[in-house]
């Protein structure tokens, strides 16, 4: 119980920290993306693409994180439930690819 | 696509959303019947669209409540073993569903969404009582199939899920919620952006819209009369709903003749 208060605060904040940076990052490629489509068409429309996909890929990390996470941590039953949702959004990418 | 519509989507996206954050709802919900009605957008664009939207204002309001320690991520994830099953599912159904099921489908959620809209949660006094976890799960699994069919985050759902079936408090249950509806929408934007489907066009100008708008609701929060929006939001989703209804049967009042 111990071991778990001291590790459940660091990983809420990495999360904070993953999602937020990466909402920026997002934002700013679509931003970029939309300015440069004025002037060069496929440019822009590339960076903006690139933003959505980040944006997807998103809260894909943050589960990848909490897999790593729960992990270390020893938690294994968590560790393994992270697992299950990470492999069901990678399944519905593949199947989307085929 | 036109420099001139793009900036019109920012628009209402940013509108939609600002709006939306100050009374603590998704405004996902409006994205595809706007899409749909004024632009005469192909419906599934349109979901698309919403769906990257969805995730963005998930994510740019999740680090607040994380910080503050109200999203229980451990909960969050087991729930979310269940709102992507339903995402996949609702990724093969979403191809096989006629388009006039998919609006009569939507039109009932913006009915729903509208009660909830009316009918304030309240903390419930049992919170002692047994959580009703299998209830739970079913009602995510829901959550997830509709999100992938609709485009929205679904929060509709798993609002009600976490209130009753779960006996969480109203503040863990929002964040938990939002916390969550950026997985479950990934699951299935991850199989629409890679089978090509999702138009940068359309959702690029969209998602920045949403974000920028979530951002600035947060600040403005407390700042307009509660009651008046509330009532102003009802009338809007009753009015959408009916819309839908109607384009559901084939009939359309507003917007360009196709």
């Amino acid at each position: 119980m111990r071991v778990e208060a001291a590790l459940s605060g660091p990983l809420e904040n990495l999360l904070g920290r993953l999602l937020h940076y990466g909402t920026l990052a997002a934002s700013g490629l679509i931003a970029l993306g939309l300015a440069l489509g004025v002037a060069w068409g496929a440019v822009g429309v590339g960076i903006a693409t690139a933003g959505i996909a980040l944006f997807i890929l998103l809260p894909t990390l943050r589960v990848a994180v909490m897999l790593i996470f729960f992990l270390r941590a020893g938690d294994y039953r968590y560790g393994a439930i992270a697992g299950l949702v990470l492999f069901i959004i990678s399944l519905s990418f593949y199947i989307g690819t085929r | 696509m036109q420099f001139g519509l793009q900036w019109w989507l920012f628009a209402v996206a940013l509108g939609t959303s600002m709006l939306g954050g100050m009374l603590g709802m998704a405004s996902g919900i409006f994205i595809v019947p706007i899409l749909t009605m004024f632009e005469r957008i192909d419906i599934h664009t349109a979901i698309g669209a919403s769906l990257v939207s969805v995730i963005a204002c998930s994510s740019a309001s999740a680090a607040p409540f994380l910080k503050e320690r109200l999203t229980d991520i451990k909960l969050a994830i087991l729930l979310e073993t269940a709102t992507t099953s339903g995402a996949l599912c609702g990724v093969f159904l979403a191809g096989l569903i006629p388009t006039h099921y998919l609006l009569l489908l939507f039109a009932l959620i913006l009915l729903l969404s509208a009660q909830q809209m009316l009918a304030r949660r309240k903390d419930r006094d049992d919170s002692s009582s047994v959580k009703r976890l299998p209830l739970g799960m079913t009602l995510m699994y829901g959550a997830g199939l509709i999100s992938a069919l609709l485009g929205i985050g679904s929060g509709v759902l798993k609002i009600p899920a976490m209130d009753t079936a779960l006996r969480l408090p109203i503040k863990v249950s929002s964040a938990t919620s939002n916390f969550m509806i950026g997985a479950t929408a990934a699951a299935s934007a991850a199989a629409y952006f890679a089978r090509g489907e999702i138009a940068t066009s359309v959702a690029a100008p969209i998602a920045l819209g949403s974000v920028v708008g979530a951002l600035l609701g947060a600040r403005v929060l407390m700042k307009v009369p509660n009651e008046k929006l509330r009532l102003m939001f009802t009338a809007i989703l009753v009015l959408l709903a009916l819309q839908m209804l109607l384009a559901a049967f084939g009939i359309n009042l507003i917007g360009p003749k196709s």
